[in-house]
């Protein structure tokens, strides 16, 4: 009997204290869906900026601070994706119903939204925030732009790098006077250095992902066509110039760098960065968003890794061009959204806007013409190293299922070390592949 | 008793009859029959997953569908794949059956080892398998090193790849149709055993007259479960390889994934799932007809 009691009492101050609480809590939960990993283990209290690095490192920590700091008892509750599944359930709560408030998206994906009027327009409520559009530097406004309307608050620029590990540059004799490392001018340069570096060292010349699931070597192929002055996809995405000959030097380049075994091609994209760090390749191909962790790593002096410097992707056909594409914070559209959450979202975004800066530690490049012109941003590590990778950023033009067009260039452009398709047959088939794809599109 | 309440008697037990069928008729029309004809509906339009655009265009998805080469592709590579697993996982199946059937401690500790790996995630399984696999840091590359020879990339070899998933998926999948064949098998009469060895039949006799004889229903059953669970093979694929190298490994279910959600032509994609679904249907008809026959 006693003990029912005693139990009644505990069930009636937990139903109390619940109702208190609930009383007390946030005005406002919005839901955040995003890719860059989870590391609430990690970074799951941080809300120190200084402590916080990589990309998942930042946002959490942002995130985090936002929570603490914001005053009108907005809460952000994060839901973190796999990178490769999070487009396909992005788009599914359109059906689903829990749509989420705030979510990251590519500016190559914007398309397929943004025509189809499932995203809000962010054109005057970001006046209203006093978020200023014209400290964007001209192609990221373009980017999260369609029809004269802005849908997405742009938050980086990223594209592919070389990482370079200058112990064994310098083992292989290709470093300048002013220590920077010695990289190809032209095709020819770009084998004769890789067999040299292969020779000397007895390493990979180049560690980058080569299975069929990143397809980083698209990237590249795309960089190679465009440096010969050639638009893969046409401006309005009508037309692919894959299987021309400028495609077919770029796919042959990237063949003969495999069949000279100076890229490893059993390389998974985690295998690649793990590669690199354990110093078994000279160059690693990836983006800005590795540029921090590496950093990181290299000075830590646990890794093998430890002269670690970053290089814009050379020019070696005639003009200067390397992939890009931008991370953006977009408000999917919710009918059903009420009022106090949109508030909260566009506050998070203010909030995120004014946190630029942060983002851009993790090696990304900032948005913001007032971050560029910074001098905290000039003095984080590696920038001016890359500094022209700003310049030389080429995106594939806005148009649908981007996704679609990269996936099937990867198939077939890896065919050609994976399953030993000659050069030009793979450009026949890519061609054919994305053709396919852009006959589709409205 | 009057021909009248005959006919009253009868309805009654029609209605209760009914009435007891309601609660199995609504959800199987809800969740089954009306799901396939909206299917079909939704076939015959250019029907997008977000956003509200669709138009009715008739058969031109199937259309579309007869000249798509890498439709095809899938469809021969789906059943490249149901030909290598579904014989191999039966028999598998029967002959671990057969190995741990009866009592015993250790056969108890491999029956629940055997089983295990079954109720494992799809993304668990196929993240063991690749590290397994990887041709970089995988577990056999020691071994290939060993033997003095360059580790072979199975995930990303033309012909290895297929057979790679195939193995996998017959890691992860023996255990249910192991249980099956082992319930068929604690069914079959003690007394046709002892029948057999007072006849001096040898091992091979009693398992070709009586064992197989025996639970021939159960084969049958895994067969039909295999076929119809292999012909969906999509995790292992998605997973470890993305379809490649150049589509070698992209199946039916796969296709129609990339095709409804990255892609989102839900109209198009449901054409082909009713391509795979008349697929299906073929194969598991002409597995049951050969099945009776077997009993006339």
């Amino acid at each position: 009997m006693h003990k029912t009691k005693t139990l009644q009492r505990l069930a009636l101050a937990t139903a109390l204290m619940t109702t208190l609480w609930g009383g007390s809590a946030h005005a406002v939960d919005i839901s955040f869906f995003r890719f860059f990993g989870d590391c609430k283990t990690e970074f799951g209290d941080v809300t120190d900026m200084a402590k916080a690095n990589g990309e998942c490192g930042i946002i959490t920590a942002l995130t985090n601070k936002f929570n603490a700091e914001n005053t009108i008892g907005a809460k952000v509750v994060t839901q973190t994706v796999d990178w490769g599944a999070y487009y396909d359930l992005l788009t599914a709560t359109y059906s689903t119903g829990n749509i989420p408030d705030v979510a990251v998206m590519h500016a190559s994906v914007m398309p397929n939204f943004s025509d189809r009027d499932l995203l809000t327009p962010l054109t005057k409520p970001m006046a209203d925030l006093g978020i200023d559009t014209a400290d964007f530097v001209p192609a990221a406004l373009k980017n999260a732009s369609a029809k004269g309307e802005v849908y997405a608050l742009p938050y980086d620029l990223h594209a592919l790098l070389f990482h370079v590990n200058m112990d064994l540059m310098k083992k292989a004799g290709l470093v300048n006077a002013d220590g920077s490392p010695i990289l190809p001018k032209s095709p020819e340069e770009l084998l004769e250095q890789g067999k040299k570096f292969k020779e000397v060292t007895g390493k990979y010349y180049i560690g980058s992902e080569s299975q069929s699931s990143e397809g980083m070597m698209v990237r590249v192929f795309d960089t190679l066509t465009w440096q010969q002055g050639v638009d893969v996809l046409s401006a309005d995405g009508k037309t692919a110039s894959i299987s021309t000959p400028e495609g077919l030097n770029a796919a042959k380049l990237i063949s003969s760098l495999y069949s000279e075994g100076l890229v490893n091609s059993a390389l998974d994209y985690p295998g690649s960065e793990q590669a690199f760090l354990n110093g078994e390749t000279g160059i690693l191909i990836n983006g800005t968003w590795g540029v921090d962790n590496y950093d990181t790593q290299a000075k830590s002096g646990k890794v093998a890794l430890k002269d670690y410097r970053v290089a814009n992707v050379p020019q070696i056909y005639s003009k200067p061009a390397v992939w890009a594409d931008s991370h953006m914070w977009v408000i999917p559209k919710d009918d059903g959204r009420s009022a106090e959450k949109t508030e909260a979202a566009l506050a998070f975004l203010k909030f995120l806007n004014d946190n630029n800066f942060q983002w851009s530690r993790t090696g990304h490049l900032s948005v913001r013409q007032s971050v560029l012109n910074s001098e905290e941003f000039k003095a984080l590590p590696h920038r001016a190293e890359f500094a022209d990778t700003t310049k030389n950023a080429t995106a594939l033009p806005q148009i649908q299922n981007q996704r679609a067009v990269y996936n099937a260039m990867t198939t077939d452009l890896n065919a050609m070390w994976l399953t030993g398709t000659d050069p030009q047959t793979a450009v026949d088939a890519m061609q054919a592949g994305v053709e396919r794809i852009l006959r589709r599109n409205r | 008793m009057s021909a009248n309440s005959l006919i009253a008697a009868r309805r009654r037990d029609a209605l209760a009859a009914y009435l007891f069928l309601a609660p199995f008729g609504l959800i199987y029309i809800t969740f089954l029959v009306y799901p396939l004809f909206k299917g079909l509906w939704i076939s015959l339009h250019d029907w997008e997953l977000a956003g509200s655009y669709r138009e009715y265009i008739g058969f031109l998805n199937y259309e579309d569908l007869w000249t798509d080469t890498i439709f095809w592709k899938a469809v021969g590579n789906t059943l490249t794949f149901v030909a290598m697993t579904v014989p191999t996982m039966t028999a598998l199946a029967l002959v671990l059956a057969l190995a741990v059937f009866g009592q015993g401690r250790l056969k108890g500790v491999l029956r629940s080892i055997f089983f295990m790996s079954s109720v494992f995630s799809v993304s668990v399984v196929t993240l063991v398998w690749s590290m397994v696999l990887s041709a970089d840091n995988g577990l056999l590359v020691p071994f290939f090193h060993f033997i003095g020879m360059k580790p072979v990339n199975f995930l990303g070899h033309p012909t290895l790849a297929m057979p790679s998933i195939a193995l996998t998926t017959l890691w992860w999948g023996v255990g249910l149709p192991m249980a099956l064949f082992l319930a068929a098998l604690s069914q079959i009469p003690g007394e046709l055993y002892e029948a057999a060895e007072l006849d001096h039949a040898s091992r091979f006799t009693v398992l070709r007259r009586i064992t197989l004889p025996s639970i021939r229903h159960t084969v049958l059953l895994v067969l039909v479960l295999q076929i119809v669970g292999q012909f969906q093979i999509f995790g292992q694929a998605h997973l470890m390889t993305q379809g490649g190298p150049a589509n070698r490994t992209r199946t039916l279910v796969q296709y129609i994934y990339e095709t409804s959600f990255r892609d989102w032509q839900v109209g198009y994609a449901t054409a082909m799932s009713f391509g795979l679904f008349l697929l299906m249907l073929g194969f598991t008809m002409l597995q049951l007809w050969l099945g009776r026959k077997g009993d006339e």
